[in-house]
């Protein structure tokens, strides 16, 4: 029920200081070979939980880009013997038993799961330490080994049945770190059943099976006018993907209680999809448009006869000065490129999801929120540089 | 209800504002103004109990806000409360008379930050300069002869992407026949009697570079820029006996189990923030091939005993070094991306090759007839 007291999420995500933010925190992660990095996802994090405003009130990241740094230098330290000696020593089994590349991926990619969910966990937990609403600070209980066996086996098991089991694999996952989620000294529990994300799971659920079924019926020799129906069902498929992840965030979070506190969301599929759309297109076209302006620029500015037919070849076989620069102009062109699509995608993708999420987020409870009382604070410094080291949340 | 008062002078303050004192999640709206002696400090009143003071000099804005209209404050000596003003005259105020308000907070734990820093490239010097490396030698020799064949496949795939034009197809395979059939001749000329655990894998490349390198599992690359650059077909003979020395040792397969190392190492390290770029200086640094001094000179010596067993001169290689030298000056200070010219010690091989061919006599059948050597040098146009 909506009631008066509900409190109502703003949102001030706004794209021109955004499109700043990313610009001028990318070209300075270039500049310093990467290593800024950890200063502009907390940046990045600091305006985004600034735009969403539960009660007119911001969230507060107040992590820091140095910690990061740390956690991530330690990751260096344990993972580097990962990644290099188990690398090789797959690659070298993989060519002489396998004769081939693949199953090295394979095996390197499969060994790689477990720690991706603990980094995901301890990420989230880091997350949620550095989180604050109300001068409150948010938390996550430790778990993230717990985690990662559950979710290995929940995945599988939703792998194995061709994907039924997914929102089984959803909820639970979903329940485990709920109920360790914390505002201050309110716990959050996660009610609900499983079963009942059934109900936008059709939609992926039912064209998934009949596409699976027309091509195991083509495979085996049936008419093969019936894969005519995939440009009806594989479609349906991906908007069924789309409607499953908005709708059981919706479904899920609206039946997350904390002692009297409740929440309502309704995030709509239709909004996200054109989002995607409409975002997606404009980063894109943007970033097309800005390489032929700069495509012209180096164009008039080398005039035809030092362009190079490969690059690297000529950039170490002529030392000249109009080499050089040639060399510098397209370097800087390769990464103004990527910082380009970066800031566009922030803009035009990543700001209206989340502003999408939060203006239809309202929470209710006021009475039991201002009885809240403040939480330890949760030192564990190193979890987000780790989860950084594995590649996980490249956006924010 | 509010009022901020900038012109007057002292400045007045006077006005209501949200403030958290880090303990309750309860809002609690307060008055704030300028402490009443000084204004060095500001007074806030909350509704019930005594009035606190604030210093000036303390305040800390919170940085990349979004929400515009309202400024949340810190206090440099205390993490937790927060205080947040709407009233636009007030922010004005405050951002105008405290130059502190933007301050950054120290960076705390800078040891500890160096210490892992030291760690973290100790660590990875290691394991990419140590570690790797002896691993990689022991597991070249354990490998069997298919798994290098097909390592030497999937490398020189890679080769070809990430040499061809950025975003382009690959590197072109020349095959023109009749130069294809120079090529073999040549090469069963140079591997007559030699028993190698695989059959020999030859390419062309087309591209300038005045190049070939070997890759594991018996391949053997030109770039057409190499027959270009040759005076005779004896010095490509040469290079060809030299590459065949790294193939028989196996170091091209210690290079391509090193790189499979190092490639996620390095991925880690840098983030791989230039998407692939990472997988490209790789990829160029297995075509440069810089193998140690000794593997050099043991694959040179190979190929002057090959070059004679075939009736040929290992002179001919210092025959296209001197030509190297003579189109490049600057070719040994590294000008030139060219495994061989690059080599520091290039003015000793010259000698070593020409020491090897003292006593041979010069009227020896060459490697190809003209016709052969035509062809092999427009493999690429036929």
């Amino acid at each position: 029920m909506i009631s008066l007291s509900d409190l109502d999420t703003e949102y001030a995500g706004r794209k021109a200081p955004l499109f700043r933010l990313v610009l001028g925190a990318s070209v300075l992660t270039v500049l310093t070979l990467g290593f800024y990095r950890f200063w502009m996802k907390t940046r990045l994090r600091r305006y985004y939980w600034s735009a969403i405003r539960p009660g007119g009130l911001s969230l507060e990241y107040v992590g820091r880009g140095s910690e990061k740094l740390l956690g991530f230098l330690i990751a260096v330290v344990f993972l580097a013997f990962y990644i290099g000696i188990v690398n090789l020593i797959l690659v070298f089994f993989s060519f002489s038993v396998l004769d081939g590349p693949g199953a090295a991926y394979a095996m390197s990619f499969v060994g790689i799961i477990p720690l991706v969910f603990f980094a995901r966990y301890r990420a989230r937990r880091y997350i949620l330490a550095r989180t604050r609403w109300r001068g409150i600070r948010m938390g996550l209980e430790p778990g993230a080994w717990g985690y990662s066996w559950r979710a290995m086996m929940h995945w599988t098991l939703a792998i194995l049945t061709l994907g039924v089991l997914w929102p089984r694999a959803t909820f639970w996952l979903e329940k485990y770190r709920t109920d360790r989620t914390w505002f201050g000294d309110l716990r959050l529990t996660q009610g609900g059943r499983w079963t009942m994300l059934y109900r936008p799971f059709r939609h992926f659920l039912v064209p998934w099976i009949v596409s699976l079924a027309v091509v195991a019926a083509a495979l085996a020799g049936g008419d093969l006018r019936l894969l005519l129906l995939l440009v009806l069902t594989v479609p349906w498929t991906i908007f069924g993907i789309f409607h499953y992840l908005v709708q059981s965030f919706r479904i899920l979070a609206e039946a997350k209680t904390a002692d009297g506190v409740e929440f309502k969301a309704a995030p709509r599929t239709g909004r996200i999809i054109g989002i995607y759309a409409l975002g997606l297109t404009l980063a894109y076209s943007s970033t097309t448009a800005l390489v032929a302006v700069a495509g012209v620029l180096l164009f008039a500015l080398f005039n035809l006869s030092g362009l190079p037919h490969d690059l690297l070849t000529e950039m170490f076989s002529r030392v000249t000065v109009a080499g050089w620069l040639m060399a510098a102009a397209s370097i800087v062109a390769y990464f103004a490129i990527f910082i380009a699509y970066g800031a566009f995608y922030q803009i035009f993708v990543t700001m209206p999801v989340i502003g999408h999420y939060a203006e239809t987020l309202t929470i209710g409870g006021r009475a039991r929120l201002n009885k809240v009382r403040q939480r330890r604070r949760d030192e564990f410094a190193e979890a987000d540089g780790f989860a950084e080291a594995l590649d996980l949340g490249a956006a924010i | 209800m509010s009022r901020a008062d900038s012109q007057d002078n002292p400045p007045t303050l006077s006005i209501f504002a949200d403030y958290f004192d880090g303990v309750s999640a309860r809002v609690q709206r307060v008055a704030v103004s300028l402490a009443g002696d000084q204004t060095a400090a500001l007074e806030i009143g909350p509704p019930e109990g005594e009035a606190f003071e604030w210093p000036l000099d303390r305040l800390r804005a919170l940085p990349d806000q979004a929400h515009k209209s309202s400024l949340t404050l810190g206090r440099s000596d205390d993490p937790l409360a927060r205080l947040v003003i709407t009233d636009p005259a007030a922010i004005a105020m405050l951002r105008r008379r405290c130059s502190t308000l933007s301050a950054r907070a120290p960076v705390t734990g800078l040891g500890r930050l160096i210490g892992w820093g030291a760690g973290a490239v100790a660590s990875v010097a290691l394991i990419i300069g140590v570690l790797i490396p002896l691993m990689a030698n022991q597991l070249a020799q354990l490998l069997p002869p298919e798994g290098e064949k097909a390592l030497g496949d999937a490398t020189f795939e890679q080769v070809r992407q990430a040499l061809g034009q950025q975003g382009a197809a690959a590197l072109r395979v020349c095959d023109g026949p009749k130069g294809a059939a120079a090529l073999k001749l040549m090469q069963a000329r140079l591997t007559d009697g030699l028993d190698l655990p695989y059959p020999l894998t030859v390419r062309v490349l087309q591209g300038e570079p005045v190049n070939a390198f070997a890759l594991p599992g018996g391949y053997i690359v030109f770039f057409d820029g190499l027959f270009a650059a040759a005076n005779s077909p004896d010095e490509v003979a040469a290079v060809m006996a030299h590459e065949l020395g790294h193939v028989v040792a196996r170091d091209p397969t210690r290079i391509a189990l090193r790189s499979a190392g190092s490639i996620g190492v390095l991925g880690l390290l840098f983030g791989d923030f230039a998407g692939g770029g990472i997988a490209l200086l790789l990829a160029e640094r297995l075509v440069q091939a810089n193998y140690t001094q000794a593997a050099e000179a043991a694959a040179d010596r190979f190929a002057y005993d090959r070059l004679r067993g075939a009736g040929l001169r290992p002179d001919a290689l210092a025959a296209l070094f001197k030509t190297l030298k003579a189109q490049n000056p600057g070719a040994e200070a590294g000008g030139i991306v060219s495994h061989f010219s690059s080599h520091p010690a290039l003015g000793d091989r010259i000698a070593a090759a020409e020491a090897a061919s003292a006593g041979l006599s010069a009227a020896r059948q060459p490697a190809l007839t003209k016709a052969q050597w035509r062809a092999l040098k427009g493999i690429c146009r036929e």
